[in-house]
């Protein structure tokens, strides 16, 4: 399988964006805009549909529609708080019809709508395996750097602004990688798909771990392991990889979630009959000062 | 010296406002209770002194640097912090360890001192045996005391708490309000807290700010009691 050129391409491809993909997903869902990436793939179909319309490059008029809708969301989001959910959808809608209409007032590329929609990751061109060379590239500095930072924000965004963190400039990078990564993995898995390869990993990983950088890296394995897989799948049983990737990804969520619950089952009758608390004994009120010297 | 201070502000959050003519000064090595009715703008009075809202009139001033010339760190602990996502991925040594940022550049590496710091500030709040818990899972007053230790972790010059022991069992709130005398006394930092259990924590401040109702409904600011003047607090 590996002999062929275009699935060369596209096991390197699709390892790049499982990569940052998945990173960014667990900042989204603890961030509570999981569905962001939805809506900026829908945002990003119609800047493809107008760079085709106006005989411009589609990848990278959908990669710029990109990160434009998501410094759009930024503010918005900082003027409405409360009404996120409503602005999504609205904007969602409008990238999708206008998408939808000026595909169809251009005959030349109605024919790959399709493969905009669900992904050709085996037909993936050079040009745009350049930019996810760069994206990623930009995104993984990106996320090294300000994982502190980010960690902090992603918790609480008022007590990290008031501890001095510039939040407004680091929540808007945040919002420029997100555009910057959607618009990249928009030919794996395709517009409609998009969100499964960065919120699926993600929501596998935060459930099995109870340390930061472990669900970071993790999350990152599942989505390699998914995206790796599915491909294979996809070649195997010649079933359009874009789907069959979410699929294998909703699988490995699946059996996740149901081998934790099992672990955690057993674990717990375990404790239960050998009746160990030694940990609830150890915990107490917060120590008075003269009870000891620890304070100093 | 002068930490923080509003002048003759004014704030609301729909057309009318619902704080008049506050004006408080905070000062550096001072535990100040912030006290009021339910509704009386407290927090509001917080979130203005720390730049987090912008007063409709009056000046805000919050120091950017400390009397040595380094930059002033301030620590915030809100009301509903507690309340955080269940499924944040993190244990408890890994979140109070993240308070420690609050000192220095926000892009350094954490160093021993951060560790020893954060370790400390755990056995402070008495959580260092559930030190490798997952935060999510601890309980409503296990999940405040772990906030108070991530900002203490900070070592902030200014430490500003809304009803930081909501939650907290008598016992507990007596080590907390002890503790909290002692990073003032000893490492000269100033906090600021909005309480309603004012009769427990008197002997511990120096002084009490209190929000009053104005005549036609809103709030206004503020008597300041004395409480016990830069003295040993009654024990």
């Amino acid at each position: 399988m590996l002999h062929y050129d275009f699935m060369q391409r596209a096991f390197g491809a699709g390892a790049l964006i499982a990569v940052v993909a998945s990173v960014l997903g667990v900042y989204l869902m603890l961030r509570r805009q999981a569905l962001m990436a939805d809506m900026l793939s829908h945002v990003s179909l119609a800047g493809v549909a107008a760079g085709a319309f106006l005989g411009l490059s589609p990848t990278l008029s959908g990669f710029l529609t990109a990160i434009v809708g998501a410094v759009a969301v930024e503010y918005v989001r900082r003027v409405y708080k409360t009404y996120s959910e409503m602005s999504i959808a609205i904007i969602m809608v409008g990238g999708l019809s206008t998408a939808v209409v000026l595909m169809s007032l251009n005959k030349a590329t109605s024919k790959s709508f399709t493969s905009y929609l669900f992904g050709s990751v085996v037909a993936v061109d050079t040009a745009q395996l350049v930019l996810m060379v760069i994206v990623t590239a930009a995104a993984a500095l990106f996320f090294f750097f300000f994982r502190r930072p980010l960690y902090q924000m992603t918790f609480d965004e008022e007590t990290a602004k008031v501890s001095g963190l510039p939040t407004g400039l680091i929540s808007m990078l945040f919002s420029i990688v997100t555009g910057m990564i959607v618009a990249a993995a928009m030919p794996i898995v395709g517009v409609l798909l998009v969100s499964s390869l960065i919120i699926l990993p993600a929501a596998l990983a935060i459930r099995l771990t109870s340390r930061f950088s472990a669900a970071l890296l993790l999350a990152v394995a599942i989505g390699l392991l998914g995206v790796g897989s599915g491909l294979t799948a996809s070649y195997q049983l010649s079933t359009p990889p874009g789907g069959t990737i979410a699929l294998v990804l909703l699988a490995l969520l699946a059996v996740g979630v149901l081998l934790q619950k099992l672990v955690k089952f057993i674990r717990a009758k375990q404790k239960h009959d050998s009746a160990e608390n030694t940990e609830l004994h150890s915990y107490g009120p917060i120590p008075r000062l003269g009870d000891d010297s620890q304070t100093s | 010296m002068l930490l923080a201070s509003l002048k003759e502000v004014e704030f609301g959050y729909n057309d009318t406002p619902s704080l008049h003519n506050a004006t408080i000064e905070v000062r550096s090595s001072e535990f100040v209770a912030v006290t009021g009715p339910n509704g009386a703008s407290k927090t509001t009075l917080l979130k203005l002194m720390l730049g987090l809202l912008k007063p409709w009139k009056g000046s805000v001033h919050l120091a950017k640097k400390r009397e040595d010339g380094r930059k002033l760190s301030v620590s915030y602990v809100p009301q509903q912090i507690a309340a955080f996502n269940g499924g944040f991925p993190s244990n408890v040594h890994e979140f109070v360890l993240s308070g420690c940022l609050s000192r220095g550049s926000w892009l350094r590496r954490l160093n021993d001192k951060d560790r020893e710091l954060a370790e400390r500030s755990l056995r402070q709040v008495g959580m260092w045996q559930l030190r490798e818990r997952r935060i999510g899972e601890l309980s409503g007053g296990q999940k405040q005391r772990i906030c108070i230790a991530r900002a203490l972790a900070g070592r902030p010059d200014l430490l500003v708490m809304d009803e930081p022991t909501t939650g907290m069992d008598e016992e507990s709130r007596k080590g907390f309000y002890e503790l909290m005398r002692h990073m003032v006394d000893v490492h000269g930092m100033s906090i600021v807290m909005v309480t309603h259990g004012l009769e427990e924590c008197r002997p511990y401040l120096h002084r009490i700010i209190e929000l009053e109702r104005k005549g036609e409904g809103g709030w206004k600011c503020c008597t300041t009691t004395l409480c016990s003047a830069h003295s040993a607090p009654a024990r």
